[in-house]
């Protein structure tokens, strides 16, 4: 069999969407045929190496080039200060004061603030020639105190990393809704936390980042041929800094081996290899390797929550919650603070929580900046919120399948309108969960815990993870940031065309990583033009020069299915529509008369009378003689779509409004066996129920509910990025950091609801992050293994030594957890809320 | 990726390569490649001529010795040493513990004289190696010479080889009879690098063990034989709860490495783990008489 | 006696044609196979040889390109993952592979097929946890490795039903 998109055949119209289809992107890509960054290069280019700090924090005071330079077959070294005299400005800056004034350029000028640290780039004629060369640049550092801890970072007396700031705290901000104070006074229970941390990894793609980027001295243009997944972002960002207008960039992206919001960070690399072309007179090659990426090419959100109260009621009712939440952003604001409001797309997480109070602050520190990281900040709330429900339900000795039931939004709640102003559309979360605990044999592992019962070394645990991918983003929340910033909405572009011989082709603005945007497209655009998917190319990848994209465009924050198949949607439906047209004055009927079917267009009822899409391309291009001239004005066969899902500017003042357009919601369940001598944990058993809506292509969803799972697994258990106290990275390859392989990860049992979304234009709901449900669902399984009266689980990441220490914690020690219950009449008018 | 410039050499004879390694200091033996390319390619250390000793006849192969043992060519790899009847029928172990390393890509390249020569404190081999009593046969220009794998583990990255000595082959006597080996290793995912080791073997008496052998790895840079918990070991009974009671002082006075896997106190508790766990491996093993049997993962 | 020197003359046979280059002792055989060949099917995922992007089969054993340099493999016999089909008929691994959507990304899929076409050689009706075993040196960020055991087992099953089988190794195994 061979994968090959045909010439449109002529088969009958099907229903394509909604149908597990295997890929059509799959055959060049299981031969080896696939075009990934590395694969590719431009006429002339050298080979870039960037020069980097041993130290995380330093004062740079001299770059000697000289001996680099003197080596044969180097073309030319930039210097963060060269490039600073290159540049117009900073890059962007999304925060308002403080952070704006933590200024990065595309080198590091001045300091070094993390290990990594880029000083100086080199451009050579051979890969191996650049890194020999960039060992000869001879940096000379003063090291400086490092500042690694979270919350230490945010003292007025700690190690300051931009003296030009006055502080280490990028943003603050208070988001209170309901009353959280009448909540914790009024509440029969109030559960208190001390402190609980979610850890920094990365989902770190397979294939690490590159580009190759050649700035063209005679007209300006600046190519960029990268694996960047929001490219629209980096042109915008860059372009401002390196003098480069939007109509002077040409952004391409083919085959991308892989993702997850970390290929959204290396804007800065972008811009030193434009400088270093425009100074070298020739394309700059960089392929980014392994232990570069860990070290620099940014990683996940690291957040501490710290004071948690919780009011609750004698039932179980979670009436809300109060935090102090420190984000860790590492050394530069890269999108940060966005994280600072992304995560309140979820403020009640899977749950009727009426009473928040969340006291934010964004601090940098001398680690590598984080960077959008699948399940983006959502993930690390969503993580505590369900941290909250299962140690209620412990602590109050209650089921936690019951607790979770009971303060569940409800089928008959939607569309659910949250307390910052969020409209859940759909949803069954508490079938979601029955179904999960059926895929899990939780019955079955409930008799065999008993079983095991104590002193047999082995234990088993039951853990739940409910939560929501909120999909497409309203930018506007940006604003609760920054009052001043301009952007709000979102939307994508997609074009559809009939090409000279009939073929269809579509075109649009997002970057797929694997999620199949080109057998998707190709399904939804089949439906509406008659034809089968086999029909209809989908360009692989980004092309600039394709105008088919706005400011938006790519792929990340769980969007395609809604603002890309969207797009891709409206586009055919015009193409669609000029089809008819043309067919209805070649056949002289009316337009309500024809209908698309097998690659024809043809009049209801007379099979006689058709024409094939090839003769009304002949019409419109290479034979459009006597042509009626408002035909042709109204039917070039080209039509482009803007999707823009219906969004208002959120209330900046207040922290409201709504502001992401789906909420998919995952119901995860896991059944954990640990080894109390060792500490160490299997993953015995899992189960994931999906629903986001009518699925395009159920294979694909599966796929990505997979793919989240897998890579959440090995976060919980596995990967860690930690950092030494001078800031030294303790895993900065594969070798160190222990990526889930197939012997670790397991089976995962599948289940699904679709809850058609009402707020979009196909019913579907954007997925793919996944709201990191396996790391709320581990740590569910191991509270649960751990039995009445433990510490709380309170680490997001769990190696077996810690596992080890929650297990044999002295028992007078603390738990890290508080119950305080309220003597007087309980519950009263609590009801009314 | 990109190495550092580097010659390379593919001698035709044991003793060409003896005398390459002999006249240049700057010159590394290449066997299985899979610890040395990683080295040059973080450039952490730096080589001037690799020569090559991967296809040289003199160590290839696994014969069985006069007395029953194993003598086995350094450059033979984790999966020649996995599917070779000859080691599953007399160290069914040594065939087990190689089939746990990393992964298939490595252990088709991977070699045994490599592992040890590396002495690299996580490496899967060592342990096992001074708990059969093996004696590493070396051998340069001036001669050959054999140590005994306890002595040849000398620190962090060091072994007894001196310049220009190259490890020729892996000498294990036969498993004496009655006895039994264990190998536990806690690791951090499945196959992967370990935190702790231990490999135990035992020789029974009836109901009591006879002598014993218990090796630690990763408490110290080298593999160290627990020699109070041995003496503890040896003419007790062969039950759990005694096994149990020699094995609870393992380790105790040592400061293994803490790092981002667990601290010194944390590893101090896991040797003693490992440690009873392959030893009541190595009594199990004893009794079903397979030869340094049960499987005992990486 | 062996050449010594920063280069050397080397002549393989890949995917069935043979080919000769001077090589910089250097290069690593992934480099060799990407930028000198430009087979660039073989990937690089990592600088420690941990992730088995780059794995391909030489001399009959699977082994990852990245973890040797080109003048070691002198006469070998190479197969990569552009030498899995059979002009434009797919292996029966790869069918396989898209039936069942074990690749998302796609960047781990050719040492992934490497593997297991390796992994089938060797042992035609693997269980899954032997299938799990096989391919525990190829990480995916993608899948979970769920549809990729799928894949595999279900490529065997079709083996053992008369399907067709993977192709035999090429060269001698040595
Ligand atoms: C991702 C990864 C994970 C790994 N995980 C593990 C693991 O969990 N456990 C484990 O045991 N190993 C592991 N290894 C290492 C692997 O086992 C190596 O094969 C081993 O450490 C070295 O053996 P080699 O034959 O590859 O030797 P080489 O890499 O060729 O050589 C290693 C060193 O020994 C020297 N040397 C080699 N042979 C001789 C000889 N005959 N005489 C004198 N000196 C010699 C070399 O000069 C060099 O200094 C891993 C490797 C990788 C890439
Ligand atoms: S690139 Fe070879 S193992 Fe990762
Ligand atoms: S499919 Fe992307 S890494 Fe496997």
């Amino acid at each position: 069999m061979t994968i090959t998109s045909t010439p449109v055949t002529g088969e009958a119209t099907k229903t394509w969407s909604g149908r597990s289809m295997p890929r059509k992107e799959d055959g060049r890509l299981v031969q080896g045929q696939g075009s990934f960054v590395d694969d590719g290069g431009m006429h002339g280019q050298g080979y870039a190496w960037f020069v980097r700090s041993p130290y995380a924090h330093a004062r740079i005071v001299s770059i000697d080039c000289e001996p680099a330079l003197a080596m044969e077959g180097v073309y030319a070294v930039l210097t963060g200060d060269e490039a600073k005299a290159m540049c117009q400005a900073p890059f962007f800056a999304i925060a308002p004061p403080p952070g704006s004034l933590m200024q990065e350029w595309p080198l590091a000028v001045d300091k070094v603030r993390y290990q990594g640290d880029a000083v100086a780039v080199v451009l050579a004629d051979s890969r191996e020639t650049a890194r020999d060369a960039a060992e000869r640049v001879v940096v000379e550092y003063e090291p400086l105190t490092p500042v690694t801890d979270t919350v230490a970072a945010a003292d007025p007396a700690a190690p300051l990393l931009y003296d030009e700031a006055g502080t280490n705290v990028a943003w603050h901000g208070l988001f209170d809704y309901g009353d959280v104070d009448w909540a914790l006074e009024n509440a029969d229970h109030v559960v208190k936390l001390d402190r609980l941390h979610f850890h920094r990894f990365t989902s770190s793609p397979l294939e690490c980042n590159g580009a190759v980027v050649d700035f063209d001295r005679g007209t300006g243009v600046v190519s960029v041929l990268s694996n960047y997944q929001m490219p629209m972002f980096a042109a915008m960002v860059v372009g401002p800094t390196i003098g480069v207008p939007m109509n002077k960039f040409n952004f391409v992206s083919k085959d991308i081996g892989g993702a997850f919001g970390i290929k959204i960070g290396f804007y800065p690399q972008i811009a030193a290899l434009a400088l270093l072309s425009k100074k070298a007179g020739r394309p700059a090659k960089w392929t980014e390797f392994r232990t570069e990426h860990m070290l620099t090419a940014g990683h996940g959100n690291e957040r501490t929550f710290l004071d948690v109260e919780v009011p609750v009621m004698a039932d179980g009712t979670i009436l809300g919650l109060k935090v102090r939440a420190f984000d860790d952003a590492g050394a530069y604001l890269h999108y940060e603070p966005l994280g600072a409001v992304i995560w309140s797309q979820v403020v009640p997480g899977c749950y009727k929580l009426k009473h928040v109070r969340v006291d934010y602050t964004e601090v940098v520190t001398n680690k590598c900046p984080v960077v959008p990281n699948r399940g983006y900040s959502r993930m690390q709330h969503l993580w505590l919120v369900e941290r909250i429900v299962d140690v209620v339900a412990h602590e109050l000795g209650l089921d936690p399948v019951e607790v979770r039931k009971r303060n569940y939004v409800q089928p008959e709640d939607y569309p659910y309108e949250t307390p910052n102003g969020c409209i859940y559309d759909s949803g069954d979360l508490p079938r979601s969960l029955d179904i999960a605990l059926e895929l899990a044999h939780v019955a079955e592992w409930r008799e065999r815990q008993r079983e095991l019962g104590t002193g047999t070394g082995r234990r088993i645990g039951i853990g739940i993870g409910s939560t929501l991918d909120s999909g497409t983003n309203n930018f506007g929340q940006s604003r609760i940031i920054n009052p001043d910033l301009p952007f709000s909405g979102n939307g994508e572009a997609a074009f559809a065309k009939l090409d000279l011989f009939g073929e269809i082709n579509v075109n649009l603005g997002t970057t797929p990583q694997g999620q199949g945007h080109e057998t998707t497209a190709a399904q939804v655009a089949a439906d509406i033009l008659g034809v089968t998917p086999e029909d209809v190319t989908v360009t692989t990848g980004f092309n600039q020069a394709n105008n088919s994209y706005v400011g938006f465009s790519g792929t990340y924050a769980s969007q395609f299915a809604v603002s890309g198949l969207g797009a891709v949607m409206g586009a055919a439906q015009k193409l669609r529509h000029q089809i008819v047209k043309l067919a209805a004055f070649a056949l002289q009927a009316e337009e309500d008369e024809i209908e698309l079917e097998g690659g024809s267009a043809r009049v209801r009822g007379d099979e006689e009378r058709a024409i094939p899409f090839i003769g009304l391309s002949n019409m419109v291009y290479t034979n459009n003689a006597g042509l009626p001239a408002s035909l042709l004005d109204e039917c070039d066969l080209n039509a482009r779509y803007v999707y823009v899902p219906p969004f208002e500017v959120p209330d900046t003042v207040a922290k409201t409004g709504n502001l992401t357009l789906t909420y998919a919601s995952q119901v995860h369940v896991c059944v954990v066996e640990v080894d109390e001598e060792t500490g160490e944990v299997k993953v015995v058993e899992y189960a994931a129920v999906d629903d986001c809506g009518n699925r395009i292509n159920p294979l694909v969803v599966e796929g990505q509910v997979h793919g989240a799972t897998g890579l959440g697994i090995a976060a919980s258990l596995y990967e860690s990025l930690d950092y030494d106290e001078s800031g030294q990275l303790q895993e900065p390859s594969f070798y160190e950091y222990h990526v889930g392989t197939a012997m670790d990860i397991p089976d995962v049992a599948c289940g699904d609801i679709e809850s058609p979304s009402p707020f979009t234009p196909n019913g579907a709901k954007g997925m793919g992050e996944g709201g990191g449900a396996p790391l709320h669902a581990v740590c569910a399984a191991l509270q649960d293994a751990l039995g009445a009266g433990a510490p709380v689980v309170s680490e997001s990441h769990n190696h077996w030594a810690r596992v080890y220490e929650l297990l044999h914690r002295d028992p007078g020690a603390p738990r890290g957890v508080e119950v305080v219950t309220r003597t007087a009449e309980p519950g009263a008018g609590v009801e009314s809320l | 990726m990109l190495l550092e410039q580097v010659e390379y050499v593919r001698p035709q004879s044991l003793d060409e390569a003896l005398e390459i390694l002999a006249n240049d200091d700057g010159a590394a033996p290449l066997a299985g490649g899979q610890s040395l390319t990683n080295v040059l390619k973080n450039r952490v250390a730096s080589v001037d001529v690799l020569v090559d000793i991967s296809r040289l006849d003199d160590l290839a192969g696994i014969a069985r010795t006069a007395d029953g043992g194993l003598s086995i060519g350094a450059c033979v790899t984790y999966d020649e040493l996995d599917r070779s009847a000859d080691v599953r029928q007399t160290h069914w172990l040594l065939g087990e513990v190689a089939a746990h390393i990393e992964d298939q890509q490595i252990r088709n390249k991977g070699t045994i004289g490599g592992n040890c020569c590396l002495s690299d404190p996580t490496n899967n081999l060592p342990p096992l190696l001074v708990a059969l009593d093996a004696v590493m046969e070396l051998r340069s220009r001036a001669g050959q010479r054999s140590v005994a794998s306890a002595d040849f583990f000398k620190g962090y990255f060091a072994t007894a080889l001196e310049p220009g000595e190259l490890l020729v082959s892996v000498t294990v006597p036969p498993m004496p009879a009655g006895s039994g080996a264990g190998y536990t290793s806690l690791a951090v995912g499945a196959d992967a690098k370990a935190m702790v080791r231990a490999a135990a073997r035992v020789t029974l008496d009836g109901g009591t063990i006879a002598d014993s052998r218990l090796v630690l790895a990763r408490v110290a840079h080298v593999p160290v034989r627990d020699t109070d918990a041995e003496a503890r070991l040896n003419g007790g009974d062969a039950t759990e709860e005694s096994v149990a009671a020699a094995c609870a002082g393992v380790a105790d006075g040592m400061q293994p490495i803490a790092d981002v896997h667990g601290s010194s106190e944390y590893r101090r508790q896991m040797a003693k783990v490992m440690a009873r766990r392959a030893v009541s491996q190595a009594v199990a093993a004893a009794r079903g008489s397979r030869n340094g049997s049960k499987a005992g993962g990486n | 006696m062996g050449e010594r020197g920063t280069s050397h003359a080397v002549t393989v046979e890949v995917n069935g044609e043979k080919v000769s280059r001077i090589v910089a002792a250097r290069q690593l055989l992934v480099h060799f196979l990407r930028d000198t060949l430009g087979l660039t099917g073989t990937h690089i995922g990592c600088d420690t040889g941990n992730c088995g992007a780059c794995s391909v089969i030489v001399n009959g054993k699977l082994v990852k390109s990245c973890m040797i340099l080109a003048p070691q493999v002198d006469g070998a016999t190479i197969e990569t993952v552009e030498g899995l089909a059979d002009g434009d008929s797919l292996s029966p691994l790869q069918e396989s592979f898209h039936e069942h959507h074990a690749l998302q990304c796609g960047y781990c899929t050719p040492g992934m097929l490497m593997s297991a076409t390796y992994l089938l050689r060797q042992n035609p009706d693997p269980t899954d946890e032997e299938i799990r075993r096989g391919i525990r040196g190829n990480i995916c960020r993608c899948t979970g490795y769920v549809n990729i055991v799928k894949a595999i087992r279900a490529a065997s099953r079709e083996q053992a039903s008369g399907g067709r089988p993977v192709p035999a190794a090429a060269g001698e195994e040595v």
